[in-house]
């Protein structure tokens, strides 16, 4: 019954099923199924169809779907994780904005979702974040990696700022910083000091796992 | 008065709707402005709105509008008025059938060995504003259209640009905002005659931001017009379907079309947008498709049937990084479509990827593709004259022939378009000149306006004074603390340049 369930979990994800998808996670709870292996299951969906959006069988809105619709049944094996007083495993805390001046967001939703799927515990703070509300979230989450997005080479220099910003603080060794967006490249983030760039978001995805060492 | 004549269509605009689809497409709109409303990040405005009749929700910042006051506030727009220049034969009447063709921008250069984007130098910046100046089929100049040049910091890219513009080109130009820029950019327009199309771009969906909205404010109080941009991205920020993101579009649109002519009846301005496909691979959009086009052939008719001109970007920006086979077709098809559907403003010279890179080089090559598409709209005439009967009489069959009439020699060069930076040659003369192509052409030309064409240059006083506006917009960006010591060194350096501010 148990691998049913999770087989058909999988199936409700990689067909973007969100009430399907919350309907089995309730049955799961119901059934007693171990809720980290339904998490597990989870993920596992949303890594087979980033596959396929690599091997360019699937396309955004497939990828975006997939891990939106895991997104939507997390609450319920969460409560449950929780009161069995188990530990959902997160790959690491994440804050992610567009940067000041900069309302883009499209991208930046595109990574904060996929990195939700792959397992990070993420803090989405939005667009136009100031410099002080980056340098706030990383002391106040205690974040592994601060992401920041900049589609305009107007708003790129922002990025510099922030770093700039956590070192005065002292707390620039403390997170690892990774960047994209259309006008940040490799040399500006090497310019700038970032730990990471990655032009995709999937790719984006897969850096944030290697700068956590997972 | 005369005005830049640019071209000027003579058949019916293609219309890809029907007369009840147009009526569909505009009660969705309705009911998107009435039952959801637009987002206005501005407490001044949701309060000018409210005191008018919208519904505003503060908690949300939203407003939401009747119908009375759109179909109102869209009465009141001009469906065609002058922007005048710094030297009035470069006056443009916008609206009509007049198609006229404008740059559209590239933050940064491309270097023509490697095509990687690299930031312009101040001497490139001033060559590019010098060939947009001098190429016959470009009308206006674009906003930025560079995003500043070495050594300039973030917050003084836009004004040392409206500076180079001014100083380069009697033209007409746009301006574009970031950081309350416009209020020195309106300063130095007005320092030196004429007037600059402003510009406030939303977000999609269905959001205007504060300094957007600031930035309509003193539109309306300087009374300069206006183009109201959307850029949503089919799939992403807006439907997938191209209807759905015209009705995004619109309702985005029509919103501050509703402020701006509540609060300044008949202020001058224009329907733009930045509407292309989602790359659904990349995740950015994907220009220069032929959806570019389909999505502004429909709303160049919801335009028309508003009475409201089009400012029409679908062969702006492309997806090739190259001035190659694919730019070519990429603006070329987009740009035709646009023009056949009653586009009013055709943006098309210089870009290439994206709104990432421009180059003078591309704009001469566009040149000619607006030349075409502007010889194809301005159609055929038929008249005794054209029809030639009399002649054809004359002339007779074989061994009779045309090429030594008057009726030729006077009408040949009005009926065709011969393009400039193309080869046009046969096999023997291409090979004995060196086998050249396109691109060739097009350097060559750049040499020869760049050693030729002298822009009209601005009086003593007017240096005197653009300079003195930029030296404000210096200290006050300073002063905010938007330059930070290190950018400032290297701006205050780049200006010590003997050649400043020409090279």
């Amino acid at each position: 019954m148990s691998t049913e369930i999770l087989e058909n979990l999988k199936k409700a994800v990689m067909e973007y099923d969100h009430e399907g998808a919350a309907t089995l996670a309730r049955k799961a709870v119901e059934e007693k199924v171990d809720p980290l292996e339904a998490l597990n299951a989870l993920t596992v969906a949303v890594r087979q169809v980033g596959d396929g959006f690599g091997r360019g069988e699937l396309w955004l809105p497939d990828l975006i779907g997939a891990a939106e619709t895991m997104m939507s049944v997390m609450p319920i094996l969460d409560e449950e994780i929780e009161r069995k007083g188990a530990k959902r495993q997160s790959l690491g805390t994440v804050a992610i904005g567009t940067v000041y001046g900069d309302i883009h967001t499209i991208g930046k939703t595109m990574v904060a979702t996929l990195l939700m799927a792959e397992g990070f515990t993420v803090h989405d703070l939005g667009i136009n974040v100031t410099a002080e509300t980056f340098v706030e979230a990383v002391k106040k989450y205690k974040v592994d990696i601060l992401a920041m997005s900049a589609l305009m080479t107007t708003t790129a220099p922002e990025q510099r700022k922030v770093i700039s910003a956590l070192k005065e603080k002292g707390i620039r060794d403390k997170v690892k910083i990774m960047v994209g967006g259309g006008g940040i490249t490799q040399k500006f983030a090497d310019e700038i000091g970032a730990d990471g760039y990655d032009p995709t978001a999937p790719g984006a995805a897969k850096l944030a796992r290697t700068l956590v060492g997972k | 008065m005369m005005a830049m004549k640019g071209f000027t269509r003579r058949f019916k605009p293609l219309e890809i709707l029907t007369e009840e689809q147009v009526g569909e497409i505009h009660r969705a709109t309705l009911a998107v402005l009435w039952e959801t409303g637009v987002t206005f990040h501005s407490e001044r405005a949701l309060k000018d709105l409210e005191k008018n009749g919208c519904k505003v929700d503060y908690d949300l910042k939203r407003a939401r509008f009747p119908e009375y006051l759109v179909e109102e506030a869209i009465h009141r727009c001009s469906s065609s008025y002058r922007v005048k220049a710094r030297d009035p034969k470069n006056d443009l009447v916008i609206g009509g059938d007049t198609v006229y063709f404008r740059n559209f921008p590239g933050m940064q250069t491309v270097d023509l060995d490697t095509w990687e984007p690299r930031d312009p130098t101040r001497q490139e910046y001033n060559d590019l504003i010098t060939v947009l100046d001098a190429l016959p089929n470009l009308h206006a100049i674009s906003p930025y259209p560079y995003y500043g040049y070495e050594g300039v910091p973030p917050v003084m890219r836009i004004p040392e640009g409206v500076a180079i513009k001014i100083r380069n080109s009697t033209k007409v130009q746009m301006t574009g905002n970031a950081s309350d820029s416009d209020q020195f950019n309106i300063k130095m327009v007005k320092a030196t005659g004429g007037e600059a199309i402003l510009m406030a771009a939303g977000s999609a969906p269905l959001t205007w931001y504060d300094d957007q909205i600031r930035a309509t404010y003193r539109a309306m109080e300087v009374g300069f017009p206006m183009y109201i941009l959307q850029g949503t991205i089919s799939g992403a920020t807006g439907p997938a379907t191209v209807v759905g993101s015209v009705v995004v579009n619109l309702a985005e649109q029509l919103s501050l079309i509703v402020l701006v002519q509540l609060l300044t009846p008949g202020m001058r301005v224009a329907i733009a947008s930045d509407t292309y496909p989602q790359n659904m691979k990349s995740g950015v959009p994907g220009f220069g498709r032929i959806g570019c086009a389909l999505t502004k052939a429909v709303e160049n008719q919801m335009a028309r049937s508003y009475g409201i001109p089009t400012r029409d970007s679908a062969s702006g920006p492309v997806s090739s990084k190259k001035s190659d086979f694919q730019t070519g077709y990429e603006k070329a098809l987009n740009a035709l479509v646009s023009a056949l559907a009653g586009a009013n403003l055709i943006l098309i010279h210089g870009s290439l990827y994206g709104e990432i890179t421009a180059h003078p080089l591309q704009a001469i090559l566009d040149d000619d593709i607006a030349g075409m598409v502007g010889r194809f709209i301005e159609g055929v005439t038929v008249s005794d004259e054209t029809l030639a009967v009399d002649l054809i009489n004359e002339v007779g069959p074989i061994p009779g022939h045309y090429l030594n009439t008057a009726h030729t020699r006077e009408w040949w060069k009005k009926e065709q378009f011969v393009p400039r930076a193309a080869d046009s040659l046969a096999y023997p003369e291409w090979k004995k000149t060196g086998k050249k192509g396109a691109l060739d052409y097009a350097k060559e030309r750049m040499e020869e306006i760049l050693a030729t064409h002298k822009p009209t240059p601005l009086t003593p006083g007017q240096e005197e004074e653009i300079e003195r506006i930029l030296k404000e917009a210096r200290e006050y960006y300073r002063n905010k603390d938007l330059i930070s010591d290190e950018e400032w060194a290297v701006y205050m350096k780049s200006l010590e340049s003997l050649n400043y501010p020409y090279g």
